[in-house]
């Protein structure tokens, strides 16, 4: 069994809205408070930090991260939005969470994202790139598809 | 002018002036790892928010030509996932039976891999020859050797019918006698177990720091096996025992990995005898998905596979993450490559099992001023087993 | 050069190059060397490095990342030299045509003499594709 409500009661002043699933909960967080959260779930639940999502939407950049309890089978994804699409910039749980360093940098080349306070910013996939591609992933990207693109 | 990069076998890519692994070293020793990677990235996530969750699962397959069912199975999870969808008995026996036999082959062509690098040949011809059946079996279900395309989100696309079953026991009786020998001719040797014995050790709080998973987890004392952690489709209703080692050296790693394919053998013949005797559909359809977020996972043969789905109502995903589980397996390297000697570096690389799309594997070596300078690395690996039969 | 050719034809030495795939068909083509196929009872064998090469073996679709290394490579290859895409990436893209990091035009990048198509194409495939080339070379 899950121990969501465990969980909702311990942070309930860091956590924002929730949706609760058989063994997934998806709450939102604030930037000032993830990494309070990332360490309750790392450190003192257990957690295993699986990945994190990024993604544009109409309201902002959203990041949601992925941390597993393998004890439950259970998924914990805290989620934060960050309003100012033109300069997105959050902390970085890398000091909190070894793991996370890969998958901040990829966010960062994709979306243009900043993470303050992450060791090694450089690109993970599209650094050295012949056609200098920008941030492929956010609306206004400079990348075209591969019918106009000269080989 | 940076000097190049030294190939690990003929088989592998030897593009000239790209560096992918940097290993700094000092005189005999490696002192860190450094990697470049992105030449394999096709944009999987990018192209399937254009495809329907019918096309995404042929796309997600040639992710990697060897996990080739992980990723549609937990692809299917992931959309099963937003709406709870069940899928009929029958169906659950076929995915777990495709599932096992993948891991069987996978861990076959390490296997392989591995004896090749040390130097052992041999042990090359062998595993590899004793993995065309389960191919075969692959043929005999599905149609094709890989990239089967059997999964649907609410079940399969075609029955393990029950004249099949009769020539996949006898396959599999025949695969359990070969690996049987195989096993006792690597236990048993002593040069095999000087050479891999105490190399490339991650402790446990290593592997829990960088989340490592998979076989590279378990082998460091971390119980950690999607099967046994959030079972689905039916391994809940078949019995196997979780293979966790203490030592987290390459020789645990390939202990975890053979006696993982007893357990997978065991695990096949359990679905067969179930799926002998029981009848029913093999797929639920389904009419639409709503809106809303899913999150999938697999036990693929490196680890922990996952997919993350959110969907809007319409029959394309809006948004679709892959997490392979190479990518949090090869930072370990870090950790387990420092103070080793360079002759060992190879088998250290190759224990974490990265698939090959995941890494291409050439290595730069460079001093502790930053020069860097080529040396044949697969020679050195093989002389180094050279040298320690001889002195047995 | 048709001499040449023929003399080529007795025993072929083959390079692998892989430019961004999944690796199917590269462990495919490894499974000709295994004793099941076993490729080398017709002379064939996979060398080491591109300067002992007779036949190039291309497989994958290739990334933009990759195209300027797979030219340099094509350049340092000692003519003549036929060029073999293995499956349907080097071929059509396969499903990766809607990408942003893939090239429009493979055979800008690296002229392609035969095609061996499937996803992946089976051993016997690319069997019957080598004694194609040798009889090709054969005149």
């Amino acid at each position: 069994m899950d121990n969501f409500q465990e969980f909702i009661s311990e942070m309930d002043d860091k956590i924002g809205k929730i949706i609760e699933k058989p063994r997934r909960l998806f709450f939102d967080a604030e930037n000032e408070n993830i990494l309070e959260v990332a360490e309750h779930l790392f450190k003192k639940m257990g957690c295993r930090l699986s990945t994190a999502t990024a993604q544009e939407t109409y309201k902002g950049i959203e990041v949601l991260y992925h941390f597993s309890e393998d004890k439950t089978g259970s998924y914990y994804c805290p989620r934060i939005v960050m309003k100012d699409k033109s300069n997105p910039k959050m902390n970085s749980i890398s000091s909190v969470v070894k793991g996370a360093e890969w998958i901040e940098r990829e966010m960062m080349e994709m979306l243009g994202i900043t993470f303050d306070g992450h060791p090694h910013p450089e690109p993970l996939l599209t650094g050295n790139h012949p056609k200098e591609i920008k941030t492929p992933w956010r609306f206004n990207t400079n990348v075209q598809l591969r019918g106009s693109n000269n080989g | 002018m940076d000097k190049n990069v030294i190939p690990v076998g003929p088989y592998h890519p030897l593009l000239e002036e790209a560096e992918y692994f940097t290993l700094k070293v000092d005189g005999e020793t490696v002192v860190d790892v450094d990697l470049e990677i992105g030449w394999m990235h096709r944009g999987h996530e990018f192209i399937s928010e254009g495809k329907t969750f019918t096309q995404s699962i042929f796309l997600v397959e040639r992710i990697c030509g060897i996990c080739s069912t992980s990723h549609p199975l937990a692809f299917v999870h992931a959309v099963e996932d937003v709406d709870n969808i069940e899928i009929p008995l029958r169906a659950r026996y076929v995915r777990t039976l495709i599932g096992e036999l993948e891991r069987i082959h996978s861990h076959l062509l390490w296997l392989g891999l591995a004896g090749h690098f040390i130097g052992y040949d041999t042990l090359w011809m062998w595993a590899w020859k004793y993995r065309e059946p389960v191919l075969q079996m692959f043929e005999i279900i599905s149609g094709n050797r890989n990239h089967y395309g059997i999964m649907r989100v609410g079940g399969v696309a075609k029955d393990v019918n029950p004249e099949k079953v009769k020539p996949l026991h006898d396959v599999l009786d025949d695969i359990e006698k070969k690996i049987n020998m195989i096993a006792k001719a690597a236990k048993d040797d002593p040069v095999l177990k000087s050479r891999l014995k105490g190399v490339g050790i991650l402790s446990k709080q290593e592997a829990v720091d960088y989340c490592a998973v998979g076989p590279t987890a378990r082998a460091s004392g971390v119980h950690i096996d999607v099967r046994k952690d959030e079972p689905k489709d039916a391994y809940d209703l078949v019995e196997f025992t979780e293979i966790v080692t203490e030592n987290g050296d390459v020789f645990d790693k390939t202990v975890v990995r053979l006696l993982e394919i007893f357990e997978s053998i065991k695990i096949c013949r359990q679905c067969l005898n179930k799926l002998s005797v029981s009848n029913g559909s093999i797929i639920n359809k389904v009419k639409e998905i709503s809106e809303g977020e899913g999150i999938g996972r697999y036990e693929a043969p490196r680890g922990e596979v996952f997919h993350y789905v959110r969907t809007d109502g319409t029959n394309r995903p809006v948004r679709h993450k892959v997490r392979a589980p190479s990518y949090v397996n090869i930072p370990t390297f870090k950790a387990s490559c420092k103070g080793i000697p360079i002759a060992d570096a190879l088998i250290t690389l190759a224990a974490v099992d990265p698939c090959y799309c995941c890494t291409e594997r050439s290595l730069k070596l460079v001093d502790k001023n930053d020069n860097s300078f080529t040396l044949d690395l697969l020679e050195l690996s093989r002389e180094k087993t050279e040298k320690i039969r001889r002195s047995i | 050069m048709s001499w040449y050719n023929k003399r080529l034809a007795k025993s072929i030495w083959v390079f692998h190059i892989s430019a961004s795939p999944c690796n199917n068909c590269d462990i495919e083509i490894l499974d000709l060397l295994t004793p099941k196929y076993d490729l080398e009872r017709f002379g064939i064998k996979l060398v080491g490095s591109i300067r002992h090469a007779d036949v190039l073996l291309v497989s994958g679709v290739i990334n933009q990342k990759v195209a300027p290394k797979l030219k340099y490579l094509y350049s340092q290859a000692p003519k003549p030299v036929f060029v073999v895409g293995v499956g349907t990436c080097p071929a059509s893209g396969c499903c990766f045509n809607d990408s942003y990091n893939i090239t429009a035009n493979r055979e800008e990048v690296i002229p392609i003499d035969l095609y061996i198509p499937g996803c992946p194409p089976k051993p016997e495939a690319m069997i019957e594709g080598v004694a194609k080339l040798v009889e090709v070379l054969n005149g």
